[in-house]
């Protein structure tokens, strides 16, 4: 790792929270004020400087919106109906397909492992036909727009380490998220608002649902100035924002013109960048107290604009509400934007919970993607509907109890994307006809995370960090390959 | 003169201004970087992923020939393989293979021709080789200033001039206090111009109890401690001992040999103390999960992984962590070698899937602090007057008390109506079935529950009067033992570490019972199944029509699950909790209703059949016993002396007027129990049938192969004859003269405090990835300097200190700044952001806020919202730490290395500044400037409040505005106001004084923020005016900055 190589790269890529601390000289001032000149030095070569020179290729997106589905969302009963669960309902899963794979230590010790097919019908929709359950109106609606994945797994069969995985690219702790590596190779195009935000709703399923944790949006091993700032209902939605009682913007505004003032004094006598980019910080700081509550400020909204988000949108912290923001916030050009919607781990009582659960995210999700449709942002913004596995085509409990559930299951699980690069309308992969093991184009994690990096112009296998003496790769060291099939 | 380092380095070199010298080649600094990172991934020590047999790592490989062909021929470029594909324009020839996606830059060919040229030498690896005392360079210099200049020299640089008092007096305070000096020693110190001023300076800082703290700070990172399990639900835990062990090691000075021995292996010692058994919860600090369905042997293996890891990038310099999957492919660790290490940790008797309900994972053991400190006299005879105060009644605060609660039972009643709600849904995460409700406001939650929230979604009834409150009914159920309202405690097993139930040993136990631990309630205009914790109504007060003495109503406002709500269990017939809004709620705004009722105590506990009523008008129950309703009713003069003793002691429990008392004596109570009461913490053991280890393949804990004994990394010095082959033979391996890594590493860590940078500038890794050292000979010189002296740490710093290389002055050129911008060549004093506990602590003492206890269990102090609740799984887990409570009094103000450490949720004003999130081992933070910061040191109540305070001892310190500025600006900055500055802060005052003047609720509401009192005697406007001026100072770019 060289510190200052990689700070003078981060600088180049203008992060918005400016990780510019340390040692580049006067650069760090004159590149917040003159971002185009560094663009401009960016893109020079010949000087033996290493530099991440990104895009790699010409990119279809230049956002990304991460729709998180926290705790395992079940593939089985929204996505990938097949008849041979109907004919086997209650029929106890084949040992051929169930295989010798590892089971949770929740269901391991089980005598029986009875089929039970999809809770509610669904319907044939879009033009490639795909199944989708009448839980997912929205969704059924919006078929024509996804590229539904049918063959993600991963090893994970766990919470911690699973959502660890497919927010970082690794099961255990220590490594940066999605979006910080997305800040960190491509900055913001936005100077009033952070590269990446995410924002949490508790499902109502499942309430509380399985923990998330802020490594989830962490920057791991990558300068903090990347990791995701949390936005949150209330006065402060980010942390710290409001001014304390009694003081105005005017007279905040005043003391912070007394303030550098104070530092361009200290700065020029000690020849101190770090100062100047400190003043620099304090006014983005400044137009983060206007920008972020201009952004939260729904009241311009149409009716109906409100309407096709769905009641809850007005309740602030709920997941359609952050959806709208989400909206508002891809408007904005903030490069990275994810939502982590909590309460998708259906042990028990999933007749219950998942109607729930589906009810809190259908018609609001369906609503932003039409939403980014029909304001021109889908075409480069990519949509991730992910998870972090599926859920057993086998009951968790006695069949048919109001108690029964499913498990966790990572050798098979569902999401889709849209937008920027994806191929709209169409099913990639495919599972057994228990929706249990792939038997078609099966999807890691990491694919899926060199399809997206893709998406953004990045290869993902140059796109690295060095730390502690490798060069990491939100892939991983392990090989992983651009699903070329659903691209568009 | 000096050849670029490597690839990474060549902006670096580039910036120096350096031209290749051949005759200066050097294979360790010029030529393996370039190896090892473009060739040694499939030409390494890896065998596995080799390419062509051929090894690049040495020589005899590298020179050998095979089929004709030699990939090396020393002298000769013609007929060396190796470079001839390195000028290949042949894809599938060129080396390195354009899939590798590396590339050699020119200057980088240059330097391998150069090598080839000149016969190819090959050297060991610098920092496998043990370090030898090398000379120093002649002069007058003392050893570091010497091997400094003689650099600079090199580089045809002067050394900087010195740093101004001040600066320098801020400098070594915080770097070895963590705590700027008071205006009055900076004064001082500028002052004295006797000789040995610096001296007695650095030595007054070495004995301060605040060394130890500043110390810890940076292994705390590398240990990874925190307060809380880490993965999954990230329930709490105790492991503060841990920490105290560490300050108080600091203070003591003890010999790092020693620190790392006992935190290795102080239960193997012979005759092995307490204090050596606290110490080896260094690696327990790792991340533990209980989180259902997790498998213990995956778990355990990556808790022993994780422990490799942490010995490897904090005490050995070595990403061992490479070498779990697969043999390293930079550094000479084989996979063996990997899990040889790994099995010394894998003979605890650690469990998979332990640590739940805040009792530490196991081993633990209870044991008392190490912390040695003089405050306990003086915290007894605090305590004893706080018990005196409370225990005598104090006239007014009874006469306001009583007033007061004549007033509410005044009130009580007035109005009153409870109106029933109509049910819609009944819900818990984790039950399907047994939930039922009736057409109206009747709840049955039958065969009680997990841990477990309910939520009960209602509509409300219509009303005109505004909702003033809500109100549980518990009705008895016939089928419950002894027709009680709860099936616990007398049947059932209470949830495993759940408090102890509502039963008193006075009364008939034979009857079910409940606990309440917490009510929430959101008010909507539509039906939700769960509460909106954004939008949760502030509850003012909660009475009851009984309670146990230790479940008042009350308890039920604290969301953690030790405190709640239960009946006294002779009371008979329905049992009802009345809360009591904040604010009243219209009911045309709202036509919902969501109740969550947390029966955090467990199965057992639950209340089984609940009416909910919505109130209008005042609650017509009380919060005060019936002895006290009686005493109060009673004329005062003809109260019995029983009736004024519960008067008096209900409003010791209760009043406004003592809170301050109350919380204050709590502290204390919590403060002398932490000194010297015992209390949980873990520590290392040896299982009685330790586990087996096994080479594991692909590092998976599910593929073992070979098993292996504990054993070192063969390719470094064996271990010392004799030693065990357990932990302590490990320590002493580590320990010994001849370990070439130890030393260095450690010597390389405590430069980096006071630089900002390594000598190697990539401190956890001193392989043959990491950077060569800027200051070789100077690191060899301090780590055999370290090694003689006993590796006495107090000696280190004070010859680091001492020198007049870390007392430049850290201003700079701009030319030097453009040749140098990182200080890595040492041409002027050390600059760098301070961490972000530095940055909290100096607003705390300019504030004269600052408690300045050493030591001791973590603390809550101001943060905003619940943050904890929002991530976390509360209301489902008997695990502690799932939802934020603030403390009060002292604990808002102890250091910021003692807030609470919550891993999935760490206190956001730390991480704004970098702080880590103690996942994992960190050996460097970042250092970043961000808007974020900002927005905290100018927002956080915390900070806020720091300049109220700081406001207040700016205008008692003189009655004389030009002084009060000079010394405000002093005690922030430790420096003289210029007149230009002085002249800003002026026209500041003038301005924020006009403002305030003019408007009183302004005032007001500016000096809100914070607990602490206020000196009432001082203007308020006037206070408000200078508190600007006090956030102003503390948001000084320098006050931020160790210049």
């Amino acid at each position: 790792m060289n510190p200052i190589i990689d700070r003078l790269a981060h600088l180049t890529r203008r992060t918005f929270l400016g990780d510019v601390s340390r040692g580049i000289g006067g650069l760090a001032l004159g590149s917040l004020l003159q971002p185009d000149l560094l663009r401009a030095a960016q893109s020079e070569g010949g000087d033996g400087l290493p530099r991440l020179g990104l895009p790699h290729f010409a990119p279809k997106a230049k956002r990304v919106l991460c729709l998180f589905q926290s705790g395992g969302l079940s593939h089985v009963d929204l996505f990938d109906d097949k008849p041979m669960l109907h004919q086997h309902a209650g029929k106890e899963l084949p040992p051929s397909v169930k295989g010798s794979q590892r089971l949770t230590g929740m269901t391991s010790g089980q005598t029986a492992y009875p089929v039970v097919p999809p809770l509610e019908p669904g319907k044939r929709c879009g033009k490639q036909g795909t199944w989708i359950s009448d839980l997912l109106p929205g969704i059924q609606s919006i078929a024509d727009e996804l590229c539904i994945i049918k063959s993600m797994h991963t090893e994970a069969i766990n919470h911690d380490p699973g959502i660890t995985f497919m927010n970082t690219g690794n099961q255990l702790p220590g490594y940066a998220s999605m979006g910080s590596w997305v800040s960190y190779g491509l900055g913001t195009e936005n100077q009033n608002l952070p590269a990446f935000i995410a924002m949490v709703s508790q499902g109502t399923g499942k309430n509380p649902g399985q923990p998330v944790f802020s490594r989830l949006w962490g920057s791991g091993f990558l300068p903090s100035s990347h990791q995701g700032v949390g936005l949150r209902p209330g006065r402060s939605p980010v942390l710290f924002l409001e001014n304390p009682p009694g003081v105005d913007r005017e007279q905040r505004r005043a003391l912070l013109d007394d303030l550098a003032r104070l530092n361009q004094i200290r700065a020029e006598e000690m020849s101190d960048p770090e100062t100047l980019t400190r003043i620099k910080a304090y006014e983005m700081a400044f137009r983060m107290q206007t920008s972020v509550p201009d952004l939260t400020d729904i009241s311009g909204e149409s009716a109906a604009t409100l309407e096709a988000y769905g009641p809850e949108v007005r309740k602030p912290g709920s997941y359609a509400s952050n959806c709208l923001l989400a909206r508002r916030l891809l408007e904005r050009d903030v490069r990275f934007v994810q939502l982590f919607h909590r309460g998708w781990d259906q042990h028990i009582a999933i007749t219950r919970q998942l109607p729930n659960q589906c009810r809190d995210i259908d018609q609001p999700t369906a609503a932003l993607v039409k939403d980014l449709r029909q304001r021109g942002l889908l075409d480069d913004t990519l949509v991730v509907f992910a998870t972090e596995f599926g859920r057993t085509v086998f009951s968790q409990g006695q069949l048919g109890s109001p108690g029964m559930g499913r498990d966790h299951h990572g050798r098979s699980f569902t999401l889709w994307m849209a937008g920027g690069g994806i191929r709209p309308g169409m099913d990639y992969g495919a599972t057994d006809d228990f929706c249990y093991n792939i038997v078609e184009n099966p999807v890691h994690i990491r694919d899926l995370h060199a399809t997206i990096l893709h998406c953004l112009g990045i290869d993902h296998a140059r796109f690295t960090h060095k730390f502690r003496g490798l060069n990491t790769r939100l892939t991983g060291v392990e090989e992983a390959h651009v699903v070329k099939g659903i691209l568009s | 003169m000096f050849i670029p380092v490597r690839t990474r380095s060549l902006f670096l070199a580039a910036l120096l201004c350096v031209s290749a010298r051949a005759a200066d080649l050097d294979y360790n600094r010029d030529i393996r970087p370039i190896l090892s990172e473009n060739c040694f991934h499939c030409h390494g020590f890896d065998e596995k992923s080799r390419k062509a047999e051929l090894r690049l790592d040495v020589a005899e490989s590298a020179f050998a020939e095979r089929d004709g062909v030699t990939a090396i021929k020393p002298g000769d470029l013609a007929g060396s393989d190796a470079w001839q594909r390195i000028l290949s324009s042949d894809p599938d020839e060129l080396m390195p293979p354009p899939k590798s996606h590396l590339k050699l830059s020119e200057p980088e060919k240059n330097l391998l021709k150069l090598w080839i040229e000149q016969g190819a030498k090959y050297a060991g690896h610098w920092s496998f080789l043990p370090p030898q005392r090398p000379e120093i360079p002649e002069g007058k210099d003392g050893a570091v200033d010497a091997f400094v200049r003689q650099r600079l020299k090199d580089e045809g640089l002067a050394p900087g001039g010195a740093a101004n008092r001040a600066e320098l007096i801020r400098r070594l305070s915080l770097d070895l206090t963590g705590l700027p000096p008071s205006a009055e020693e900076a004064v001082a110190f500028e002052s004295d111009s006797s000789p040995g001023a610096y001296g007695k300076l650095v030595e007054r800082l070495l004995a301060s109890p605040h060394f130890g703290e500043r110390m810890a700070l940076e292994w705390l990172d590398a240990a990874r401690y925190a307060d809380t399990n880490g993965f999954s639900i990230d329930g709490g835990r105790h492991m503060w001992l841990w920490r105290d062990w560490v300050i108080q090691a600091f203070n003591d000075n003890m010999p790092y040999e020693r620190f790392l021995t006992e935190q290795l292996a102080g239960d193997l010692l012979p005759g092995r103390t307490e204090a050596q058994l606290i110490a080896t919860g260094f690696q327990r600090n790792n991340m533990v999960t209980h989180e259902g369905g997790t498998l213990p042997e995956e778990n355990l293996t990556n808790y022993n992984a994780d422990r490799v890891k942490t010995l490897g990038e904090s005490v050995l310099g070595l990403t061992l962590a490479c070498a779990q999957c697969h043999n390293h492919k930079f550094d000479p660790i084989t996979q063996k070698d990997y899990f040889q290490i790994f099995a010394f940790f894998n003979s605890l008797s650690d469990r998979g899937l332990d640590g739940n309900a805040g009792i530490n994972p196991g081993p633990y053991i209870s044991a008392k602090t190490v912390l040695r400190t003089d405050e306990i006299p003086a915290v007894e005879k605090r305590i004893a007057e706080l018990h005196a105060l409370l225990a005598k009644p104090d006239a007014a605060a009874l006469a306001a008390w009583e007033k007061r609660q004549r007033s509410l039972l005044d009130q009580r009643g007035k109005g009153f109506a409870a109106h029933p709600v109509k049910v819609l849904n009944v819900s818990t995460p984790n039950r399907g079935s047994g939930l039922e409700f009736d057409a109206g406001n009747h709840v049955r939650l039958k065969g009680g529950g997990e841990m477990g929230v309910f939520d009960v979604s209602t509509e409300l009834p219509d009303l005109r009067a505004p909702i003033t409150g809500l109100r549980v009914v518990v009705h008895p159920v016939p089928e419950l033992t002894g027709g009680g309202w709860g099936a616990g405690p007398a049947e059932g097993k209470p949830a495993k570490g759940a408090a102890k139930p509502a039963e008193d040993a006075s009364q008939p136990a034979k009857k079910g019972t409940f606990v309440l631990t917490s009510l929430s309630v959101t008010a909507d205009r539509r039906a939700n199944d769960q509460i909106n914790l954004h939008k949760l109504e502030r509850i003012a007060r909660v009475t009851a029509s009984s309670w146990a003495p230790s479940y008042p109503p009350s308890g039920c406002l604290d969301p953690r699950n030790e405190s709640g709500w239960s009946p006294e269990l002779s009371a008979e017939g329905p049992v009802r909790l009345t809360a009591t809004f904040a604010r009243p709620i219209s009911p045309e705004e709202v036509r919902n209703m969501t109740v969550q009722l947390n029966f955090g105590h467990g199965r057992s506990l639950v209340a089984e059949h609940l009416e909910l009523f919505v109130v209008t008008g005042t609650d017509d129950d009380s919060d005060l016993a019936p002895a006290v309703l009686d005493a109060l009713a009673a004329p005062a003069e003809s109260r019995s002396d029983a009736q004024k003793t519960a008067l008096w002691t209900a409003c010791a429990a209760m009043s406004e007027d003592l809170n301050r008392a109350r919380i204050e004596l709590a502290n204390l109570e919590e403060r002398l129990a932490a000194l010297t009461q015992p209390f949980q913490t873990m520590v290392m053991d040896v299982a009685s049938k330790p586990r087996d280890t096994f080479i594991l393949n692909r590092g998976d804990y599910a593929q073992p192969t070979e098993k292996v004994s504990p054993g070192t990394i063969a390719a470094l010095p064996p271990m010392p004859e004799g030693a065990p082959a357990d932990r302590l033979g490990l320590a002493r391996w580590i320990t010994m003269r001849s370990n070439p890594l130890t030393a260095r590493v450690a010597v390389n860590r405590f430069w980096k405090m006071f630089f900002g940078t390594g000598i190697v500038g990539t401190p956890a890794d001193f392989g043959a990835q990491g950077e060569w050292p800027t200051h070789p000979a100077l690191l060899d010189w301090l780590a055999v300097e370290f090694m003689e002296s006993g590796w006495d740490v107090k000696h280190l710093v004070r010859l680091v200190v001492m020198s007049e290389t870390y007392r430049q002055s850290s201003a700079a050129s701009p030319a030097l700044l453009e040749r140098d911008p990182q200080n890595r060549l040492l041409g002027r004093g050390p600059r760098f952001r301070v961490p972000a506990e530095l940055i909290r602590d100096t607003a705390l003492k300019a504030g004269g806020l600052l408690v300045p206890r050493v030591g001791g269990p973590s603390v809550n102090p101001y943060t905003p919202g619940d943050l904890w609740r929002e991530v976390s799984h509360y209301g489902s887990t008997p695990a502690t730490a799932q939802a934020f409570v603030q403390d009060h009094g002292e604990k808002l103000y102890r250091r910021s290395l003692y807030t609470f450490w919550k891993r999935t949720a760490p206190p956001p004003n730390m991480m704004a500044f970098d702080a880590p999130n103690r996942e994992v081992c960190t050996i460097s933070r970042g250092n970043t400037t961000t808007p974020l910061q900002a927005l905290v040191t100018l927002n956080d109540p915390q900070f806020v409040e720091a300049a109220r305070a700081f406001a207040q001892r700016i205008v008692r310190h003189s009655p004389d505005d030009a002084e009060r500025l000079r010394w405000a600006f002093r005690e922030a900055t430790s420096r003289a106001v210029k007149p230009a500055e002085l002249e800003v802060l002026r026209s500041a005052l003038a301005r924020e004084r006009e403002r305030f003047r003019a408007n009183a609720a302004r005032v007001a509401e500016v000096l809100s923020v914070g607990e602490s009192p206020r000196d009432p005697s001082i203007e308020p406007a006037e206070h408000a005016a200078w508190m600007q001026l006090a956030s102003l100072l503390l948001n000084l770019s320098e006050v931020v900055t160790r210049n």
